[in-house]
């Protein structure tokens, strides 16, 4: 199902969170939602599931007003983690799998079905307050899941996993989407989502600013990094020839530079070694911090370095 | 509304239910109130109750026809009737002095004496002092010449009709009234910030988020009212079914029979007083954003409820039907502590009665949709704590 926010538009008193959002989420694509904190990404996602009552604007599901019952099919994990601490791990499970209309049987099934897969197996008994705080979350993960929903909204769910439970999310998110299941998460862990999601929005200031396929997104901008492995305290005098280049990060025998469109990567090249000895080189498309930092109006070439806006994971 | 609408409903109680029977307070609680239900049945038994048996000494004989009319007496007014013999006055006054017999008759003087102890109240004296004149009567109309048959038609005189005017018709039926007004006000004032703590619980560990994404606003409320309001009931049932078998049961509590009544309307009273109560309630605890904050954020209600109940142990106590009681027992907010309590008085009209309760089920349904809508904006609103202002509904907060 093809999931759309038309002019979502939602102010908090004077604070405008939302300013005319659009955007869509194909099914069967995983995509990443972007954006430096007070983006909106909560807030928008709050007004997808109806959580909130956006000011204006419209979500269409399959190009049609969504339904109370269309979200009875969807699957939600706020950010901020919400579970009654004294049930246990199975009711938990089987009380949401409940809310959403499955039966008592089935939802018990599933719930076992589902600990099993986020590892809790032997866990199903024990009171929620009792797990660790990794746990509590795939725990919530779960109650996400529980119904086997076909819109599945996650806020930040990889945040504060271990690197085992990062991959296991993974695949589990790789296989609903490879279901057919319309799947969207939001995240601060660039490389992950670079790596995972095929599809990003990345907004800010309550408006998209970036949207589309990731490898399509990197290539169109035409630029390139150049890495350059240099003899410790060679001279860098030679980049003065190069004025369209930008210094992205600069170690004792190591270079990364930003290339523009029109500078030929081989000229660039050549010029280094006829400055010293080479030991290594490679072209790299900039990544999708780089593309972040860019969206949000700064010179990816100058701000990599030191990124702010709270990002992980923004180093290349 | 469809299925699903009470499905989800009757999911939400259902958990509030489970959780509440698995807290400790809550078992505490009604095991209390228990206790309190059998001790009004059980405390009175152990104190005894000294009013209904009598013991009267005598001097001398008393004539067989005194007796049987001081037994004909003890009968209708359903007490015991013990008549010791003592030798002389010395020991009848011993008697009563030592609290052994309540009255004692000696024949000196004329008509004889009635000795009773110094602070006797009741009625028992005045009893035995009628039975003496009656029968003295009786024996001076036989002396001059009238037959019995007329002598009976005198006595058959019919004393004026009592009527009760002014404060009460009943005393003991007052005082159920005014003791089901304390277990109203507690019982609503504690399920009230009950439901206003599960509210705030809810919202503070985020998991009306998760529950909003599924649920509408006004499932997640009437659910929880529903659940919270079942479990006071239970705790009210636990309080009044006890006493109630026991008062049925045995008759060591000396109430009219309309006091069953009296009770009975209390816990309809409850009923309807939770559901007006417990949506403000709710409403009031979805503005907090820590528990702790409950207390403070239900102050507007708990204030009310605690003016109703003055209302109702002071102004309606003293005068029933005063203007200030009657207005007071139909307003639906201060109905519900009190009508039942005026209810007892016996002095209220029936449709009175009916309107209060229709009333107030009116008020609760309006209210309830009001309490929805600040309950939903409330909710949404996470992180500090809301004002009442930008949550009314038709309030823009973008002004
Ligand atoms: N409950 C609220 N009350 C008032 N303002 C809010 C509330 N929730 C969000 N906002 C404001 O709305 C804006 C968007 O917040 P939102 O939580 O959607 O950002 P986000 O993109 O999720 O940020 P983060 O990456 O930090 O999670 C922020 O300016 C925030 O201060
Ligand atoms: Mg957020």
């Amino acid at each position: 199902m093809v999931l759309q926010a038309v002019g979502l538009a939602h102010s908090f008193g004077e604070r405008r969170a939302l300013a005319g959002l659009d955007l869509t989420i194909q099914p069967g694509v995983l995509t990443g939602l972007l954006g430096p904190n007070g983006a909106g990404k909560t807030t928008l996602m709050r007004a997808m599931l109806g959580v909130i009552q956006p000011d204006a604007g419209h979500i269409l599901l399959d190009g049609r007003p969504v339904t109370f019952a269309d979200r009875q099919r969807w699957g939600y994990m706020p950010q901020e983690r919400g579970l009654y601490p004294r049930m246990p791990a199975a009711e938990q499970l089987a009380y949401m799998a409940r809310l959403h209309g499955l039966d008592r049987r089935s939802a018990q099934r599933r719930a076992r079905a589902l600990l099993d897969e986020l590892g809790l197996a032997d866990r199903w008994s024990e009171r929620t307050e009792k797990l660790s705080g990794g746990m509590q979350q795939r725990l919530q993960l779960g109650a996400a899941l529980v119904h086997d929903p076909d819109v599945i909204v996650l806020d930040e769910p990889f945040a504060g996993l271990d690197p085992v439970a990062v991959a296991e999310l993974s695949v589990a998110l790789r296989e609903r989407v490879g279901a057919g299941r319309t799947v969207v998460f939001s995240s601060h862990q660039l490389d992950l989502v670079q790596d995972l999601c095929e599809d990003i929005v990345m907004i800010d200031h309550g408006r998209t600013v970036l949207a589309g396929r990731v490898d399509r997104l990197r290539s169109s901008t035409g630029r390139r990094h150049l890495r350059l492995g240099v003899a410790p305290g060679a001279p860098r005098d030679w980049l003065t020839a190069f004025p369209e280049v930008h210094v992205v990060d600069d170690q004792v025998d190591a270079l990364r530079l930003d290339l523009p469109a029109e500078v030929d990567p081989l000229a660039v090249l050549d010029a280094a070694r006829a400055a010293g000895p080479v030991t290594d080189f490679g072209l790299d498309l900039p990544t999708l911090s780089q593309l972040f930092l860019g969206a949000l109006g700064q010179d990816s070439s100058d701000a990599s370095g030191a990124p702010d806006g709270g990002l992980d994971g923004s180093a290349a | 509304m469809n299925t699903t609408h009470w499905s989800g409903v009757r999911l939400v109680a259902g958990r509030t239910i489970t959780e509440g029977l698995a807290s400790r307070s809550w078992r505490i609680m009604t095991a209390l109130m228990l206790l309190a239900g059998l001790a009004v049945v059980v405390v009175p038994r152990l104190v005894g109750d000294d009013a209904t048996s009598y013991t009267l000494a005598r001097v001398g004989d008393a004539p067989d026809a005194l007796l049987s009319q001081l037994q004909a007496t003890a009968t209708a007014g359903e007490f015991e009737l013990t008549v010791v013999a003592v030798p002389d006055v010395e020991a009848a006054r011993a008697a009563v002095r030592d609290g052994d017999a309540d009255a004692a008759l000696t024949d000196e003087g004329p008509s004889g004496r009635l000795y009773v102890a110094a602070q006797q109240v009741g009625t028992f004296p005045v009893l035995v002092s009628q039975a003496v004149v009656s029968l003295t009567l009786t024996e001076r109309l036989v002396a001059a010449g009238l037959s019995p048959d007329e002598v009976e038609a005198i006595r058959a005189t019919p004393p004026p009709e009592q009527v009760p005017v002014g404060r009460v018709a009943d005393e003991g039926r007052a005082g159920v009234g005014f003791a089901v007004g304390i277990v109203l006000y507690l019982a609503l004032i504690l399920a009230g910030t009950t439901v206003a703590s599960a509210v705030a619980t809810e919202k503070s560990t985020r998991i009306s988020e998760v529950l909003l994404a599924v649920l509408r606003p006004r499932q997640l409320l009437v659910g929880t009212v529903l659940g919270v309001g079942a479990l006071a009931l239970g705790q009210i049932a636990a309080l009044v079914v006890p006493a109630m078998v026991g008062v049925v049961t045995s008759d060591a509590l000396d109430l009219p029979a309309a006091a069953a009544t009296d009770v009975l309307l209390g816990v309809v009273w409850f009923a309807a007083g939770l559901l007006l109560y417990a949506f403000v309630f709710a409403a009031l605890g979805a503005l907090v954003d820590k528990p702790t904050d409950v207390g403070s954020a239900t102050l507007p209600a708990n204030a009310v409820l605690i003016g109703s109940y003055l209302l109702a142990v002071t102004v309606t106590v003293a005068n029933p039907n005063s203007w200030a009681s009657v207005a007071a027992s139909l307003f639906p907010l201060s109905a519900p502590l009190v009508m039942p309590v005026r209810w007892a008085s016996g002095l209220v009209p029936g449709w009175q009665l009916a309107l209060a309760l229709v009333l107030t089920v009116a008020a609760s349904v309006w209210l309830a949709r009001f309490a929805a809508q600040i309950y939903a904006r409330g909710l949404a609103r996470s992180g500090r704590r809301v004002s009442l202002r930008e949550v009314l509904p038709g309030w823009t907060d973008r002004s």
